[in-house]
Order: C-alpha cells, then structure tokens, then sequence
C-alpha cells in the first residue's frame, strides 16, 4: 500500500513539473512583447520605450529562459507565488480571495449535476429504450452539445430578462449563485447522465445476477448493493475529465455573468500579460487535477481491488 | 517428427515450463492432460513460437517448427471465426496465407470426410451449430495438409453426444491424412480412448509419460492417480476390472 | 413434501423452446436431466426454480461456474449474510460453521473477494450458500464442467455425503450422462425442449427407449464407442 502511494505520488510530482514547465514556455514563447502589455495595464496608458525596458528589467523578462524559470519555481516551492508584475502586490492573497468566489459556484454546479443525472439515469434505465429512456438520452446529447456560454445566455434571457425572477449579474445575493450554477450544473448533467446510464445498464447485464435473484435476494437490494458499486465504476472513471469540463465551464461562466472568480482573475491577468498570476492559476489547477486523479485512483482500487491486483 | 527439447519457459520471474522434452511421429496422437494453470496452453504457444523458450528448442524434423507449417484447432469454435466472413472464405484462408492454389476436390473431399454438408460453408459461423463449427475449424486446420496438428481443448465446448461424434471424426481423419496430432484436453476419458501416450502436465514439468492404456491401468505418480481417480469418479472413465 | 411443478413453458422471441412440462421429485430423490446442448435443460431448470419459489416451496440454486453465481466487487462474508438475509433468517455462525465444515471449505477469509480464494472453493461456498436453508430441491446445472476434475470429483462426494442423509432432492443438470449416471437413481432425457424419456437410472441405461435417449446411452462412455 505504501509503495503503492508513492508511486502515486511520484507520477503527481512528473505532471506537476511538466505542468509547471509548459506553462512557462508557452507563455515565455507566446508572440508579442509581454513588457509592453504590462505597461500598458500598470499605467492604464501609451508608455514610451524606455518605461518598457524598465518594466522589462523589473519583471525579469529580460533574463535568460532557464534563469527565469528558475526565478519563479525556486520560490514556488517554499509556496510562494510572487508577486503580480502589473500592481507589485503579492499573488497569493488575491487567489485565496478568487477561490473563494469559486468554489462554491463549482460545488453547486457539481451538485445540481449529480442530483440531476443520477435520477434521471435511474428512471431512464428502469425501461431501456422505452420513451423516457429516449428522452434522457435526447436531453442528454443536447446537453453536451449546447456550449456553456450559449445555455448562459438562453438562461439570462428566459430567468432574469423575461421573466425577471432571478439576478444575472455580480454577486451581491446569494440567489445570484442560482443562475451560473444552473448553466455549470446542467452541462456537468448531460454528461453524467449518459455515463450513468451506460454504467447502470453494463450492471444490470452483469452474468452473476439472475443468479441472485434465484437465491431470493429482494430485487431493491440487488439494485442498491450490486448493480450500483458497479455503475459507480466508470463514472469515477470520467471523475477527473468531468473536473476538467468544470473549470473550463466555470471561466466561461464567471465572465458571462460578470463574477470575480479564479476565471475573471485568469482571463484578465492572460490579457495583461501577467504572467506570475497567469502560472498561479494555472499551477493551482494541475495541484487539484493531480489531487483529484490521485484520490480517485485511491477510490478505484477500494472499489474494485483487483485493479491493483492487475497492475501488481 | 516433432521434437520437444528441454524446453523451458519463463515469463518475469515466474516458470511456466520447466525442461519438457516429447516427441511424436506421423500418425501418431499425443495427448496432453493436466488440470488449469499447469502449462497445457502455454506449451501449445511454445510450440508453435508464439512464446520464445528460454532454454531448449521445438523442432520438426529437425527445422524450425514453424517451416512445416502447422495447424492449430481452437477450444471456442464460433469465436475462433471471423463473424463477418463467411465460412467458405474463412477455411480457405491457411491456403491464401501460403499463396496456395483452392483445389475444390480436396476441400469436397474433407468435407465428407469432416461430415459437412457443404451448403454450410455459405453460412456465417454464428448459423451453425457449436459442433458444425468445430468441424469447420478441423477443416480449416486441415485444408493446407499440415503435418502437424494442435489441438487445445477441442472438444470442451461441445456436448457428449457431440464429443465422442467429433473425435472419432478427428481420428478417421488422421487416418487418412496421416498428421501427427498434439491435443491438449483435460478429459482423461478422451485421451485413454484417442490418444497413443499421455503426458501428464503438472505445474509446467511433465509429470508422467506413457502409453495411454498403462496409465489407464495404473499410473506411476500419485498425481497421476489422482487425475485417473477424479475421472473415474465423475464418470468420464469406465472403471477398469 | 413432494416437489410437483405442472405446465412449465418457456418461449424466446417467439421460439417454443419449453413445451409445456410436469416435474414431480419425491424428498431425498436424486435426479438427473440430460441432453444435448440447445435441448432446453436449462431454461427447464430455471423454470422450476421460478415456479416453486412462486409456490413457496423452498428451491436453491447452483450455477455452472462461481463467476453466474458471486459478485466479484462483494466478500464472501457480505454473499453469505445476504443469503441469509434473504432466506429471512439471522445469522448463524453455527451454521456456516457446519456446512463449512461438511464440504471440506477451510483456510480461505471470508472478508476477501471471491477472486481472492480458489475455483473449486468458490464453487464450494456457493453449494454451501444453497444449502443454508436446508432447501426442498438442489438444481446443480453442470456443476463440475468449470472445475478441475480432482476438485469436481471430491466437490461431488462431499455434497452426496451431505445429502445422503437429508430430504433435500437433488436435480441434475448436465450434458454428460456418465455423470449423471454414477449421480442419480432417475434420469430424464429433454430434446427440443421436451422431456422424452423419464426412467430409474438402471432400467434407462439397460433399455433405452427413445432415439436421444439411445445416442446418450451409445455416447455414455469413450472406450465402448458405437460404429
């Protein structure tokens, strides 16, 4: 078990690294000159050249690559991020602040998207190919296919234009939450859904089942105690990838709606060419990416432990 | 002639063979008995180089296995098939492989001799009976004349009506094509009344080598006595007086 | 109490492949039910099992291989009381201790998978299983044809010793009618999902009546082949 976590472990560390190291390459190597652009967003005006060669002396743009990197990871793994090359104050309150707007929305959406796939595949599955199966199915593909920016819009339109119940902007109520975690949840559904489902049926074909029925096993314990543990095995599969389609929906949807977040404060940093902030975000990210996968090959293995056995 | 020569086999650290050494002639029949896990299917991929021996070596007359081109019948006739080629253009395949012309006589020839009727060959593998597809996976195996024959475990999806129908099937047609024939099987009773010796396959080491007739009568290993009394016991021998 | 089952029919896409049929099994009887593949003896024995359940009569059940009958994510420990559970009784460690100990079932953890212990103990622990509540009918459906045939043997002992002195019937399923013969005291001969020939074990393989019931006789042994 042990040598099990640290091997685990060790791979999170090779992603992390190849994380930390592509994000500061593309973004070393990205066209345009980032001095200019930091310039720019400090003094919110045209700067003349000599202000950018101090700006670029300052943020250490004018360094060798590998002295640059080495600049900003040294620190990193004391776990300090910097400080922000446009305002000089440091990241990392800043980002405590951003997560905080953040992560609720995220939880939300991932809530509302479990608490609407999981019944929707339990009733879809009951009768396979039946009408409300095929409706699930349909509402499913039509989910996944709808992008998070579109369904926010529609949702603006109907919720808060039309019929005015609830507010789209800001985040001065807490029923402002109710909106952008609508467009985050519905996405994270449509997706769910069609993995349970598949999930639910593949358990319900398992070949050891008829045979607990024939032993008198109520059919409402097969469903709780069999076919579940195994549908639940691929949707903690796609765990990780539906993390992703998350963060990625939550940037879009905090700029829709106007919100401070880790998305608004990414988007506006990339534009001011900010870069200690811009790696911040994005370091944070492959932590909890790597996190998330880690537990959830933890969880896979105490689900179905002959996946250890295999790799053994 | 096909020699098995101190073969062993090693996968990581865990021995699959250790040392085998058989032989067996034209129109002979080797049978290879042994409970799961013993090494029967891994000697079949030794032989036929789908496994390389770590030490030893598997010979036909003195060449490389491989250059008699020999013919492998499988346990799962329907899955042994393409499902989508028909089952004329799956048996001929062995002769496309080896740039071989179709000769329609001999393939009438063989399926007569399998029991086939031949309008089978139009259908699909999954259009005929589990026993109709195993006599076409004889038939495929036997269209190129292979001197050499392997068979794993070919009678254990089959019924015992069909059994016994398929082996005296598979023994007419040895007599008359004269191939050696290595079948792997763990049925006893087929092996005491088809083959001419039998190898008792034990955690990959040989573990007996005889006359089938003598091991039926009285096994040298405890082992094998055992094997011979589990048979006896779920009547798949007739207790010999 | 006499197991009697009428009218038993099955039908799969619009395919009879279960004609209507009766099954009558005194207590204690051993029966065999043999036939070629494709004959409908299965689909017989799982008729059965479903209509004496519905009746109230207490039927077990023991498929081919563990793997029909175990759920491969679940311990042995978690089946056990599920089949307890199911049978409405509480936990009797007594109990799984006497059957335990009546088919030979020893050094294997409960708290592990099925896959964590051998073949021939699975199929073992899942006889046990069956036989907790003391059933009125044990249908084995090819009960030795996924094990080795040393453990198939000695599973197949250890079970007719048990039985030897209970009123549980056994039904036998299987293709093989060496089997079934060395098994039972009454065989019965299903074709096209008919039941042929119905006879007591002796007088069936010393005068067998109908043509499949012949061709199981001539096929029963390798070394006595017909021409």
């Amino acid at each position: 078990m042990i040598q099990l976590i640290a091997s685990l472990l060790l791979r999170a560390a090779v992603v992390l690294t190849g994380a930390a190291l592509a994000t500061f390459a593309l973004l070393w190597h990205a066209p345009g000159d980032p001095a200019l652009a930091i310039a720019i967003a400090r003094y919110q005006a045209v700067v003349p050249a000599e202000v950018v060669d101090q700006v670029r002396t300052e943020a250490g743009l004018d360094a060798h690559f590998w002295t640059a990197f080495q600049a900003w990871v040294g620190p990193l793994l004391v776990g300090d991020f910097g400080q922000s090359s446009v305002t000089g104050r440091n990241v990392w309150p800043e980002l405590v602040t951003m997560i905080s707007y953040t992560l609720p929305l995220a939880l939300a959406g991932l809530i509302i998207g479990l608490l609407t796939s999981v019944p929707l595949a339990y009733v879809a599955t009951r009768r396979p190919g039946g009408w409300l199966d095929r409706c699930a199915v349909a509402l499913a593909s039509i989910g996944a296919a709808i992008p998070a920016y579109w369904l926010g819009l529609l949702l603006i339109l109907l919720f808060a234009v039309q019929l005015g119940w609830l507010p789209a902007m800001g985040t001065r109520t807490p029923a402002h939450i109710i909106l952008p975690a609508l467009t985050l949840g519905l996405g994270v559904a449509a997706s769910l859904t069609r993995i349970l489902r598949s999930g639910i049926l593949e358990a319900r074909g398992q070949p050891f089942l008829p045979a607990f029925r024939r032993r008198g096993v109520a059919n409402r314990d097969i469903e709780r105690d069999h076919v579940a543990p195994h549908a639940a095995i691929p949707v903690v599969t796609v765990f990780g990838l539906e993390l992703a389609f998350l963060l990625e929906g939550v940037v879009m949807v905090e700029v829709i709606f106007a919100r401070p977040g880790l998305g608004s404060f990414l988007v506006s940093a990339i534009e001011a060419r900010d870069f200690p902030k811009v790696q911040a975000v994005v370091v944070l990210t492959a932590v909890l990416f790597v996190t998330v996968n880690l537990l959830i090959d933890l969880i896979y293995r105490a689900l179905d432990p002959r996946i250890g056995e295999r790799d053994a | 002639m096909l020699t098995v020569d101190h073969v062993s086999v090693r996968r990581g650290t865990t021995v699959t063979l250790q040392d085998i050494s058989l032989s067996l002639g034209p129109n002979r029949t080797l049978a290879v008995v042994g409970e799961s896990g013993a090494g029967k299917s891994t000697l079949i991929a030794a032989i036929l180089g789908l496994v390389p021996c770590s030490s030893g070596q598997v010979t036909w007359d003195n060449a490389p296995v491989r250059r008699c081109r020999p013919a492998l019948v499988m346990q799962e006739p329907r899955s042994a098939f393409n499902p989508r080629m028909s089952l004329r253009r799956a048996v001929m395949e062995p002769l496309v492989a080896q740039g071989m012309v179709a000769d329609p006589d001999r393939l009438n020839a063989l399926c007569h001799g399998l029991e086939i009727a031949p309008d089978l060959l139009d259908r699909r593998p999954t259009e005929v009976s589990i026993g109709q597809a195993q006599r076409m996976g004889i038939l495929r195996a036997l269209i190129a004349k292979p001197p050499l024959v392997l068979f794993d475990e070919p009678l254990s999806a089959l019924d015992a009506v069909t059994q016994k129908h398929t082996a005296r099937l598979i023994a007419q047609m040895q007599h008359e094509e004269g191939f050696a024939s290595l079948i792997v099987t763990h049925d006893l009773g087929y092996a005491a009344a088809f083959a001419d010796d039998i190898a008792v396959l034990r955690a990959g080491r040989v573990e007996e080598l005889t006359r089938s007739q003598s091991f039926v009568q009285a096994p040298q290993t405890a082992y094998g006595r055992m094997l011979r009394d589990a048979a006896f016991t779920l009547g798949a021998l007739e207790q010999v007086a | 109490m006499t197991i009697t089952a009428t009218g038993l029919c099955a039908i799969r896409s619009g395919r009879t492949i279960l004609h209507p049929t009766n099954v009558d099994i005194r207590p204690g009887e051993r029966v065999g039910l043999v036939g070629a593949s494709g004959s409908g003896k299965s689909t017989l024995g799982h008729a059965l099992i479903d209509r004496l359940r519905a009746q109230g009569q207490r039927v077990a059940h023991v498929p081919q291989s563990p793997d029909e009958a175990l759920d491969p994510l679940r311990s042995m420990a978690f089946h056990w009381r599920e089949a307890e559970h199911a049978l409405n009784l509480s936990p009797d460690p007594t109990r799984r201790q006497d059957l335990f100990a009546a088919l030979h079932i020893e050094g294997s953890d409960l708290n592990k998978r099925p896959w964590g212990w051998s073949r021939g103990m699975q199929q073992r622990f899942v006889i046990a299983m069956a036989l907790i509540g003391t059933p009125d009918l044990l249908v084995m459906d090819e009960p030795t044809s996924a094990l080795d045939s040393v453990v198939a043997a000695g599973t197949m002992d250890l079970l007719d010793a048990y039985l030897s002195d209970r009123k549980t019937a056994l039904l036998l399923i299987t293709h093989d009618l060496g089997l079934a013969a060395r098994r039972v005291n009454r065989l019965m001969v299903m074709e096209d999902g008919r039941i042929v020939e119905d006879a007591p074990t002796e007088q069936f393989l010393l005068a067998p009546v109908t043509q499949a019931a012949k061709s199981l006789c001539a096929h029963r042994n390798w070394l006595e082949l017909p021409c």
